[in-house]
C-alpha cells in the first residue's frame, strides 16, 4: 500500500477512501471552534435543507441551466473545432483557445446590454465561461490523432472528408464525450457564480450567496456538500454513459 | 520448372530519392515488378524488399504506398482503366504515378480503426470497391471464411490476437481490390506455426488473381525468399551517405519460386548466404 505503483484490489481501494474520509471528518469534528462549524452541524442543516421545496426547486433550476448551457456549449465548440482542420477556420478556433485568459469582471455589463433578460445573460456568461476550455480540449483530442489513422484511410482511398468523418467525427466521438465529462466540472463550479451574479431566477447559486450573506456558515457548507455531491454523481454518470455508448472504451 | 514469362511492366520505380533534413536516405532506386504468366494458372507475383534494419526499408515501402512523395523521380503502377486511343483502338491499362489508396497496405502492426468491429472495418473497405457494389456481405462472409476469421466479426481489434489482426488488415486491403498489396515486415514477431500460416496465406493471396501483386518488406531473409519470385536487396554502396537497391535476384531463374520445399535446397541456402552478403 506504501509501494510506488503498487495495484490495489477495489475492496481495498474503497475502505482506504472510506477510512480517511472518517479520519478528515473526525479531524474536522474534534479541531472546529468557534464560526467554523462542526461537520454535525453541517449535517443537520443539510438534512433541513434537504426537507424544504425552496432547496428542490433552485437545484432544478441550476441543474436546467447547466444542461441548457452544456448543452449549446458542445454544439458551439463541436462546429468551431471541426471547423479548425479547415485551415480556412482554424484561426477563429485558435482564437477562442485565447479567450480562457479573459475574465468575466468588466465583461458582464456588455453581456448585460447583448442579453433580454437574466435568464439569458447567466446562459451567455455560462457559454462564455465553458467554450474556450472546451474547444481548448476538443483541439487537443483532434490534435493528437495519430497519423497512422489518417494513413489507413488513404490506403482505403478515403478522401479528404471521408477521412475527416472516420478518424475524427466517428473516432474521436469517445474521446469527445470525455472531454464533456471532464470539462462539465467547470460547468457546475460556474454556475453558482453566474447565478450570484443575477439572482432574479433563484438557483443553487442563488441560495448560496443568501446563505452567505447571513453567515449561516452550516448552510453555506451543507449547500457545498450537496454541490460537491451532486458533481461526483453526474461526473459517474456521464463515465458509465459513455462506456455503454462506446463499448470499445471499456477495452 | 512450369514454364513461364515475364510480360509486362505493372510497377516501376525510375531514379527515386528521398532525403531528410539534408541527409540521404535513399538514392537511385530503379526497378520494375513484371507480370508474371503462367500457363493454366492464375500466378500473381510475390516480390521481397530485405535489407538490414535501418537501412530505409520502411520508408521505401512508404514511398511505394503513395503515402510520401519521393525528392526525386518516380514511381508509376499500370492502371486498369479502358480507354480509346487515337487511332480507335482500345487500351485497357494506361501508367501513371502511385497515389495513395492505389495499393493495399498492411502496416507492420496491422493498424486498425479501435473504434471499428472487424465486420464494420470490412464492410467500410468494401465499400469503397466499386466492383462488389450490392455484394458486399456475401463476398466479406467469402473472404472470413477462406482465412477463418468468421467469429471475430463483432469484435473490436483490441479484442483480437496478432494473428486474426494480421488477417483482417489483409482482408480489409483485398477487398478494397487494389492489385498491389505492400507489406511492412508481415513475419515479425510471429512464433513457428504462425509464421506458417502467414506464409500460406500470403501464397493463397498472390495465386488468387494474375495480376496481383504482393510487394514484401522484410528483414527476415529467408522467410521472404523462401515465399518470393524476386528478392531485391536493400543495402549500402562504398563512398554513398544512403541506400538504394544493390542486388536484383530472379529466384525463378533459380529454381527457387512456388516450391513448399525450397529451404531444403543447397542453392536457396547460397542464395541466402549471396543476400548477406550484400547487406
Amino acid at each position: 500500500m506504501f509501494k510506488p505503483f503498487e495495484k490495489l484490489n477495489r475492496q481495498t481501494f474503497l475502505i482506504l477512501v472510506a477510512a480517511q474520509s472518517a479520519v478528515a471528518l473526525l479531524a474536522w469534528q474534534v479541531s472546529g471552534q468557534g464560526l467554523i462549524p462542526h461537520p454535525s452541524a453541517v449535517l443537520a442543516a443539510l438534512g433541513q435543507l434537504l426537507t424544504t421545496r425552496l432547496f428542490a426547486d433552485n437545484l432544478l433550476t441550476s441543474l436546467l441551466l447547466t444542461g441548457q448551457a452544456l448543452l449549446y456549449a458542445v454544439v458551439i465548440t463541436l462546429v468551431l473545432a471541426y471547423g479548425a482542420v479547415i485551415p480556412f477556420f482554424t484561426p477563429v478556433a485558435q482564437f477562442i483557445v485565447k479567450c480562457r485568459y479573459l475574465t468575466l469582471t468588466g465583461l458582464i455589463f456588455i453581456f448585460t446590454l447583448l442579453t433580454r433578460d437574466g435568464s439569458q445573460l447567466k446562459l451567455s456568461l455560462l457559454l462564455f465561461g465553458i467554450v474556450p476550455f472546451l474547444v481548448t480540449s476538443f483541439l487537443s483530442v483532434i490534435l493528437r490523432a495519430p497519423a497512422q489513422e489518417f494513413e489507413l484511410c488513404q490506403t482505403l482511398g478515403y478522401n479528404r472528408w471521408q477521412s475527416l468523418y472516420e478518424v475524427i467525427i466517428v473516432g474521436k466521438a469517445d474521446q469527445v464525450f470525455e472531454v464533456v465529462r471532464q470539462n462539465f466540472a467547470i460547468a457546475w463550479m460556474m454556475i453558482t457564480m453566474v447565478e450570484g451574479l443575477n439572482m432574479s431566477e433563484g438557483g443553487i447559486g442563488a441560495l448560496l450567496i443568501k446563505y452567505n450573506k447571513y453567515n449561516d456558515l452550516p448552510h453555506v457548507l451543507a449547500l457545498q456538500a450537496v454541490i460537491f455531491g451532486i458533481g461526483l454523481c453526474l461526473d459517474y454518470l456521464l463515465g458509465e454513459l459513455r462506456h455503454w455508448l462506446f463499448p470499445y472504451t471499456k477495452l | 520448372m512450369t514454364p513461364y514469362t515475364k510480360k509486362d511492366v505493372l510497377l516501376q520505380a525510375n531514379n527515386v530519392s528521398l532525403s531528410y533534413d539534408g541527409k540521404c536516405i535513399l538514392y537511385d532506386i530503379c526497378f520494375a515488378i513484371r507480370d508474371i504468366v503462367r500457363p493454366g494458372l492464375l500466378q500473381g507475383q510475390v516480390v521481397s524488399l530485405v535489407g538490414r534494419s535501418g537501412i530505409g526499408k520502411t520508408q521505401l515501402f512508404r514511398l511505394l504506398s503513395g503515402l510520401q512523395k519521393p525528392d526525386g523521380g518516380r514511381i508509376t503502377i499500370r492502371e486498369r482503366v479502358p480507354s480509346a486511343k487515337p487511332d480507335g483502338s482500345i487500351q485497357v491499362y494506361r501508367e501513371r504515378i502511385v497515389q495513395p489508396g492505389d495499393m493495399g497496405v498492411i502496416f507492420q502492426n496491422y493498424y486498425q480503426f479501435g473504434w471499428r468491429t472487424v465486420g464494420q472495418s470490412l464492410m467500410l473497405a468494401a465499400r469503397q470497391n466499386k466492383v462488389l457494389a450490392g455484394k458486399e456481405e456475401d463476398v466479406i462472409r467469402q473472404f472470413t471464411q477462406q482465412f477463418d476469421i468468421e467469429d471475430v466479426m463483432s469484435r473490436y481489434p483490441a479484442q483480437l490476437s496478432g494473428g486474426q489482426q494480421q488477417r483482417v488488415s489483409i482482408i480489409q486491403q483485398l477487398l478494397k481490390g487494389s492489385d498491389f498489396l505492400l507489406l511492412d515486415e508481415p513475419f515479425s514477431g510471429l512464433d513457428v506455426c504462425v509464421l506458417d500460416k502467414v506464409v500460406e496465406l500470403l501464397l493463397q493471396v498472390s495465386l488468387s488473381d494474375e495480376l496481383k501483386t504482393l510487394i514484401i518488406v522484410s528483414h527476415d531473409i529467408a522467410t521472404a525468399v523462401a515465399i518470393s519470385d524476386t528478392a531485391f536487396i536493400l543495402g549500402k554502396k562504398p563512398g554513398h551517405e544512403g541506400s538504394t537497391l544493390v542486388k536484383e535476384i530472379d529466384l525463378i531463374e533459380r529454381g527457387l519460386a512456388w516450391r513448399n520445399d525450397v529451404r531444403e535446397e543447397k542453392v536457396f541456402r547460397e542464395t541466402i548466404r549471396e543476400i548477406k552478403e550484400c547487406l
